[in-house]
């Protein structure tokens, strides 16, 4: 175990992945220990069965090993992974699709409602207003949600986004602004209501 | 990526996954609180990167150790199951590129096909009940068999005493004993039957599709190979028809047939075609050959002239005493009996221990005379 920590810190995820590719089954296993986490939770935000969500990142991990030979060699490891994820899911709902066993649109639909941190939460006035923030959040539309949870919460940049909603970069940067310019404008209206409540 | 002193907006923090740790785990490792209590402009946005922060959460249900573990595992299993699956496909195509292994499959295909298109040739042709094909299948049984290539009418002489007039082109097959519980012959061809009367030896005629069951009586049978017609007329007795396909199946019902009474089949459609009266039917009735015409009902007739009477119908040649038969007169029906029943009423009503050979179409008459 400390051995593999220790390689960790040696090798960041480009050099694993030239390991990888050169058929090193150590690399393969560090990130998929690394990364399988944040893949299956990315899953479940695109599909609610947690258990096919698990197959589908294994299965993406075996592709890589399998076709390591074609792979490129420079590729940012995480966006890719993600990337590959969505890709299958989106697959295999499309084929679910075909079969008539789901009604689900073409493109995956981001799942996820923000949630509140209650914990880290002590006094009564932040937690009003993280409420409030939380509801302007959950109202946008699916991809600018899971454009945001793709930048805030697994820090990918904004080309790395654009690649995994396999859209140009213009179209990610937009999504995100458009996010971002929406939150702030119900948000700063949700504060005045309350700020007025309050002077009351 | 910016200095943190240069940040401005909220999306600038929300991007540092250092400041994410730190608001979301308090672990402080770059000096962030320190950072933030420096200027009071810096608080304030800190104050509401942490708000949003607090706003979006997700699930945080994390694997443990164990379950990455296992998954892992699984992920490795699948590996090498793939691996092997590709391995044996990669040996397939390599079987399939060395040269005789294509051959044989090229073989093996054009012979399933060849066999399906022959079975499905033979379903159709097994339609027509060849008499060779049947009579192949009976070879074993020790047949005898008969052809008629001459152009005149042959009589052959059954075991049980039966005669069969066999026309030209015409072929039959028959034991040379009868065995067994019912009596068996195949034709190919026209033929007259007179059959021996024995109840408990029914008498069949296997002929193309048509398989005619008798115990005693006379008919004729025109079953030619190449024709589309099998036609059955009855003489006198009691005959009944069945098809080939029919006599396996039970449910078929047998025609029954009486005397002056034909039966037509058709072999395309496997078709039965009942002529009560033989004399309206034109070619039933051209087809009359002369044995069918004759009478062998004599009364007070010279012997000579019965014989002649036999010598036409059957188309053989009888040898007999004519000086001593001179003044021999007989009163005898013959109808219903075939040729060597006809010829021993004959000697036993002429007496005297009169008796007869028959050889192919040589009859000779042994006797010193009527009483």
């Amino acid at each position: 175990m400390k051995n593999q920590v220790s390689q960790k810190n040696i090798l960041n995820d480009d050099e694993l992945w030239v390991e990888l590719k050169a058929g090193n089954e150590k690399a393969f296993s560090i990130l998929f220990k690394k990364y399988y986490n944040c893949l299956v939770q990315y899953a479940n935000t695109l599909s609610p069965f947690s258990e096919k969500n698990q197959d589908c990142v294994q299965d993406v991990f075996t592709d890589v090993w399998i076709y390591r030979n074609s792979l490129s060699e420079t590729v940012v490891v995480k966006a890719y992974l993600l990337s590959s994820v969505r890709k299958r899911i989106v697959r295999l709902q499309q084929r679910d699709k075909v079969f008539n066993r789901s009604k689900s649109v073409d493109d995956s639909v981001f799942l996820l409602d923000f949630s509140v941190e209650q914990q880290l939460i002590s006094d009564e006035l932040t937690a009003n207003r993280a409420m409030k923030l939380n509801k302007v959040l959950n109202k946008l539309p699916a991809r600018q949600k899971e454009a945001l949870y793709l930048r805030y919460h697994n820090s990918l940049n904004i080309d790395e986004i654009a690649v995994i909603l396999n859209v140009n970069y213009q179209s990610a940067s937009n999504l995100l602004h458009r996010a971002l310019v929406y939150i702030r404008k119900g948000w700063n209206g949700a504060l005045l209501l309350l700020t007025m409540l309050l002077l009351k | 990526m910016k200095e943190r002193n240069q940040y401005r907006e909220v999306e600038d923090f929300l991007a540092d996954e250092s400041f994410c740790l730190w608001m979301r785990s308090q672990k402080n490792v770059d000096g962030w609180e320190e950072w933030t209590l420096e200027h009071p402009k810096r608080a304030k946005l800190v104050e509401e990167a942490r708000l949003w922060l607090l706003a979006m959460k997700v699930p945080n249900d994390d694997l443990s150790q164990e379950e990455v573990g296992v998954a892992l595992q699984n992920a490795w299993m699948e590996i090498e199951k793939r691996e092997r699956e590709s391995k044996m496909e990669i040996q397939l195509i390599q079987l399939w590129q060395t040269g005789w292994f294509r051959k044989i499959a090229a073989i093996f295909v054009i012979g399933l096909l060849s066999f399906y298109t022959y079975t499905k040739y033979f379903a159709a042709e097994q339609l027509y009940y060849d008499y060779s094909q049947i009579v192949k299948g009976l070879d074993e049984d020790g047949l005898l068999e008969q052809i008629n290539n001459s152009n005149r009418p042959q009589i052959v002489t059954l075991s049980d005493g039966s005669s069969v007039l066999l026309q030209p082109k015409s072929k039959l097959s028959y034991p040379k004993i009868f065995t067994g519980n019912e009596r068996k012959v195949f034709l190919s061809g026209e033929a007259f039957f007179e059959i021996s009367k024995n109840p408990k030896k029914p008498f069949f005629v296997h002929a193309n599709e048509i398989v005619t069951k008798v115990v005693g009586t006379s008919f004729r049978i025109k079953a030619y190979e190449n024709q589309s017609d099998v036609e059955i007329l009855v003489r006198t007795g009691k005959v009944k028809v069945n098809s080939e396909k029919g006599s396996s199946k039970s449910n078929q019902k047998e025609i029954v047939l009486l005397p002056n009474q034909a039966l037509r089949f058709e072999r395309k459609n496997q078709t039965f075609d009942k002529i009560t009266d033989i004399t309206i039917d034109k070619s039933l009735r051209n087809s009359v050959k002369s044995i069918e015409q004759l009478s062998f009902e004599f009364t007070d007739i010279p012997v000579a002239q019965i014989f002649k009477t036999i010598e036409q119908a059957y188309s053989v040649e009888i040898d007999f005493p004519k000086q001593e038969f001179e003044k021999c007169h007989l009163t005898t029906s013959l109808s219903d009996q075939p040729l060597p029943e006809k010829l021993k009423i004959i000697c036993k009503s002429i007496g005297n221990n009169s008796s007869y050979t028959m050889n192919g179409n040589q009859i000779t008459i042994l006797s010193k005379g009527c009483n």
